[in-house]
């Protein structure tokens, strides 16, 4: 699903230029769930910024579902994201001034879904993510675990192919967290393919393979479980 | 979709409440002052548009020759207009409009009762067509059908004769004429330049029974055939003077026509005319650049509080985008927003121009009505205003922020956005440095107008009182009444004269000797002597006019001033005392004595040539006496006069104007102008102080993290304030040296206006300065000390 090659990223300021991903290639097959580790300036978050189609390589190439997206530009790979992609953060990024049902809501919207259709689906998320009851709250008025619960119906509601998850359980406590990875489990586990950016080991024994990263490199790749492609099964 | 919007948008106006609020008063200042101007200059735009011939009717004007220094007049010969009918086939009728004894205040006796009267005309029948008169009592047709005919507005019926019908009454002019009332009309607009209460037949008097091309007092309008060219009228008209007037008696050059609708707002520079309806295209242009300036600085405002404001909304912008909103759903959202709150704003606003108009009345002496507020353009205009607002207010918050990169989410340091940095730092420059403009000009308009206030005149109006005795049956109750107040113990001198300086004077020339070609162009005013006593002229040489001339001499007596003395090319005015002048007055004259030159007419003008002059066959008559005072109580002088007056004239109305306050009148638009100016300047610095007040609140809100640490590492609350308030303060400077030399330029140009002006003071831009620097920094230092006050652990939490 996801192929890439000699991945670039350069950050340079007046003085310094920053290397943030040096020749970084590795794939992903879909329906796989790999956690990305490393310390802090290793690059993660840059991945995990290309790989969402939010930036641009500087260089290298970058397969996603079969097509070279590497050098598309803000609106093509705006496109591709909204109907490919779900993002959960560490820190939610819920919209405070909208509701649970209208922040799950409101990637519909851009994908153009017919107000009827976003209703059912809507509620069909909500009630999956068991926050139903909290449908008409603002996010302030939720615990940091059913924000992180809403995030996670909103990055689902359009059935993305992907979900970038960063550090998903950094601002939760350990039984909120579970809930969550239990959470991704499941997505996984109907089909979703998951990259996961995390600081936690504990977290990341719920993945598939784990890719530690220093310097923008690769430095080693576990394989936790072994992962049999859905598609290979049938 | 736009439903969302409208939520999304609703619930951010809701959820930031300072801003909102900030916003709001803003926009509502500006849009208030833009709404009750906007309806002023539109009842200023729509005069005598209503009338049905509007198109069709023009005001003749003429240019006089070098005799009257080329001046314009709106007052012709009484033989123009009929002349014009006659003689140009397109010219389908006039009418001639003159005031009953060339505009002096008329006294009116009606039954027992007395009544004073500004509004009484002489007019040829054809007004009421070409005018629109509607009759609620009698017709048109009728009006002037028997001699000696009166018709009244609805107005002056009701004051003099209440509800009863008028129909038939009796009406005494001036002692004079008895007229008979035969017709009511309803009230004239509001906005016209036609303004008569009463009128009578023009052709029941001398006025209109003798054709002469000699005095020029009256105004003529014309009615011409449609698409008529005027070019080709006006060159007709004048060629009318070569076929009527004799070469010697050719004081004016050329007619032309001046539109109807034109009149009210483009007469600057015509002299007399006899509406009191006259309005100026300047103040209508200088209210509008103000009413813009204060609109555009609160769009500023709205510009700098919602982008900030939006810098706090980068989060939720981020987010959308990265669910996939495209750049036109963010803009969308923008605009959204703008418009609810423009909306409110303008809504309010509206309201609030009802409440306000009564003061804007107060405060300018603009005269408005609730009706003109709720005028069909007025009530587009409000939709456009809505609209443009909107779009100009709406235009950079939506742009700048939409341009935001869904990164700027994900990536946790966010990056300094220097362009809308800078863009933010112009708007505040521009804000103040309009502010500044304004102050330095109220300034310079409030001393100008203290200097003339204090001017030596070169006479003193003030404890002067002028009576009107014109309407006096017979000379000897004038002296009679005279003989009365010298008796009483507050009178300190009376000079009885035919008018106040500046008023009813006669255009004259003189020359040294009787064969120059042309003279000087002069005001000359008959008296009966004491003028330099009861003005307190400074007399240089000679002596006041001689109290009594004996019967039978037949030499003219004359005051003259410097200007005339140096036109006559004397060295001192010593050596013109008892010389001869040639004065148009007939007969011989000569000069009694010299006195300095004093400003009869508004110093905006040079003061010109002034006689004096007292005969046994004056050609004027003694209109008014001038009573110098000496007691404080008004209320119990003008009683007393009263008393006095109407014991000596009992059918004539007692009608009276102080001096100091007629010379204050002569400058009354310039007082306008500066209250006007004033208000608008502390409008203009209110809608900025609201600008800066959320301007200063964002930027602390955005150091909070940089003030806890600083605080941390031992920074003093002072230390603090200033850190936030030096950045606000250069910019306020660099406003002040923006905006100086724009305020020099066009505050030299105003006072331009001016023959004697007030030097512009350096000190004026160092209080203008000094003022806009010291409100900037209390409405900054306000948030910078609730921020350098605030408890740093809490700000370092924020994180």
């Amino acid at each position: 699903m996801i192929k890439i090659t000699d991945l670039e990223k350069y950050y340079a300021t007046e003085e310094v230029r920053t290397i943030a991903l040096n020749k970084l290639s590795f794939q992903v097959q879909e329906g796989e769930f790999v956690a990305v580790m490393g310390p802090s300036g290793c690059g993660k978050s840059t991945l995990l910024n290309i790989l969402g189609l939010l930036d641009d390589p500087d260089g290298g190439s970058f397969i996603f579902n079969g097509i070279e997206v590497a050098g598309f530009n803000e609106r093509k790979r705006a496109d591709l994201r909204k109907h490919n992609i779900g993002f959960v953060f560490q820190s939610f990024n819920l919209i405070d001034e909208l509701t649970v049902f209208e922040n799950v809501e409101l990637p519909l919207i851009y994908t153009g879904v017919k107000p009827a259709e976003r209703k059912k689906r809507v509620d069909e998320v909500l009630e999956k993510m068991q926050i139903m009851h909290r449908r008409k709250h603002f996010p302030q008025q939720l615990s940091g675990g059913q924000q992180q619960r809403v995030a996670v119906a909103r990055a689902v509601v359009n059935n993305p192919k992907l979900i970038l998850a960063d550090e998903p359980t950094g601002n939760l406590d350990s039984s909120n967290g579970n809930e969550v990875m239990d959470l991704l489990t499941e997505l996984n586990e109907a089909g979703t393919t998951i990259i996961m950016v995390t600081h936690s080991e504990h977290d990341a024994k719920y993945s598939h393979r784990i890719i530690r990263m220093l310097d923008g490199q690769k430095v080693t790749e576990n394989v936790l479980s072994e992962y049999k492609s859905k598609t290979l099964e049938v | 979709m736009s439903k969302n919007y409208i939520k999304i948008a609703w619930r951010n106006i809701k959820a930031n409440r300072l801003f909102t609020g900030l916003n709001i008063i803003g926009l509502v200042v500006g849009l208030c002052v833009c709404i009750v101007l906007f309806s002023f200059v539109n009842t200023e735009l729509s005069f005598d548009k209503m009338y049905s011939h509007a198109e069709a009717i023009y005001r003749v004007n003429m240019k006089t020759s070098e005799v009257y220094n080329f001046e314009t007049w709106a007052e012709l010969p009484n033989a123009v207009g009929p002349a014009m009918v006659k003689d140009i086939p397109q010219v389908k009728r006039m009418t001639r409009l003159i005031k009953d004894d060339f505009g002096v205040t008329a006294s009116l006796k009606i039954g027992t009762k007395n009544f004073t009267e500004d509004g009484l005309y002489l007019a040829d029948s054809t007004v009421f067509e070409m005018f629109d008169f509607k009759f609620l009592e009698g017709n048109s047709k009728n009006a002037f059908a028997n001699p000696n005919s009166v018709v009244l507005s609805q107005a002056a019926k009701e004051r003099f004769f209440g509800t009863k019908s008028a129909l038939g009454e009796f009406i005494t002019v001036n002692n004079r004429d008895t007229l008979q009332v035969s017709g009511v009309y309803t009230n004239l607009p509001r906005n016209s330049v036609i303004d008569c209460e009463l009128i009578y037949n023009i052709m029941d008097s001398w006025m209109g029974q003798n054709e002469y091309w000699s005095n020029a007092s009256y105004e003529t309008y014309v009615q011409v055939q449609p698409e008529t060219p005027v070019a080709q009228i006006e060159s007709q008209a004048t060629r009318l003077i070569d076929k009527y007037v004799a070469k010697e008696g050719q004081y004016f050059t050329r007619f032309y026509l001046q539109p109807l609708t034109k009149i009210h707002l483009y007469s600057a520079g015509i002299g007399d005319g006899y509406s009191s309806k006259l309005g100026s295209i300047t103040t209508v242009r200088s209210l509008v650049f103000l009413s813009v300036l204060v609109l555009l600085i609160a769009c500023i405002n709205y510009m700098n509080l919602a982008t900030a404001n939006s810098q706090k909304r980068r989060k939720s912008i981020g987010v959308n985008k990265v669910l996939g909103a495209s750049r036109k759903h963010m803009l969308s959202l923008f605009y959204v927003e703008t418009a609810i709150l423009v909306f409110i704003a303008v809504v309010l606003a509206f309201g609030i121009s009802f409440l306000v108009l009564p003061l804007f009345k107060n405060f300018t002496g603009n005269t408005l009505h609730y009706s003109d507020l709720l005028a069909t353009p007025i009530l587009i205009g409000l939709a456009l205003i809505w609209l443009l607002v909107t779009l100009v207010a709406g235009s950079y918050p939506a742009l700048s922020m939409t341009g935001i990169s869904p990164l700027s989410l994900v990536n946790k340091s966010t990056k300094k956005h220097t362009a809308s940095e800078v863009v933010r730092k112009g708007l505040v420059v521009f804000q103040f440095a309009a502010s500044i403009i304004l102050i330095i000009a109220v300034t310079v308009i409030v001393q100008q107008m203290d200097f003339i206030k204090n001017k030596d005149l070169g006479y003193n109006p003030d404890g002067v009182v002028a009576v009107s005795v014109k309407s006096a049956e017979n000379r000897q109750q004038v002296q009679n009444l005279q003989n009365a107040l010298n008796r009483k113990t507050y009178v300190a001198g009376i000079a009885a004269v035919q008018s106040i300086p500046g008023a009813d004077e006669s255009g004259r020339s003189v020359s040294r000797l009787s064969t120059d070609q042309t003279g000087m162009p002069i005001a000359s005013c008959r008296t009966e002597g004491n003028v330099v006593e009861t003005l307190k002229l400074k007399l240089l040489a000679g002596s006041e006019l001689p109290q009594n001339i004996p019967e039978g001499d037949s030499l003219v007596y004359t005051l003259i001033n410097e200007k005339i003395l140096h036109y006559l090319n004397y060295k001192t005015p010593e050596d013109a005392v008892n010389k001869p002048i040639n004065t148009e007055l007939g007969g011989k004259a000569i000069i009694t004595g010299v006195v300095a030159n004093f400003n009869f007419n508004s110093l905006k003008e040079d003061s010109g040539g002034y006689m004096y002059y007292k005969a046994n066959d004056a050609p004027e008559g003694i209109r008014t006496l001038l009573i110098r005072y000496n007691t404080q109580n008004l209320q119990q002088l003008i009683s007393d006069l009263e008393q006095t007056f109407n014991e000596n004239l009992p059918n004539t109305a007692f009608d009276y104007a102080f001096v100091d306050r007629h010379v204050a009148q002569l400058y009354a638009s310039e007082e306008r102008t500066a209250r006007t100016a004033t208000l608008f300047s502390v409008l203009a610095i209110f809608v900025a102080c609201l600008g800066l007040f959320g301007l200063a609140a964002f930027m602390a809100e955005q150091r909070t993290k940089e003030i806890g640490v600083r605080k941390v590492l031992g920074a003093s609350v002072a230390g603090v304030t200033r850190l936030l308030s030096k950045d606000f303060l250069k910019l306020v400077g660099v406003a002040f040296l923006l905006a100086s030399p724009v305020a020099y330029w066009i505050m030299s140009a105003w006072l331009q206006n001016f023959s004697y002006r007030t030097p512009i003071h350096w000190w004026v831009f160092g209080l203008a300065g000094l003022g806009a620097t010291l409100i900037a920094f209390v409405t900054v230092s306000f948030q910078a000390v609730k921020a350098a006050i605030a408890n740093p652990v809490k700000s370092l939490r924020t994180e």
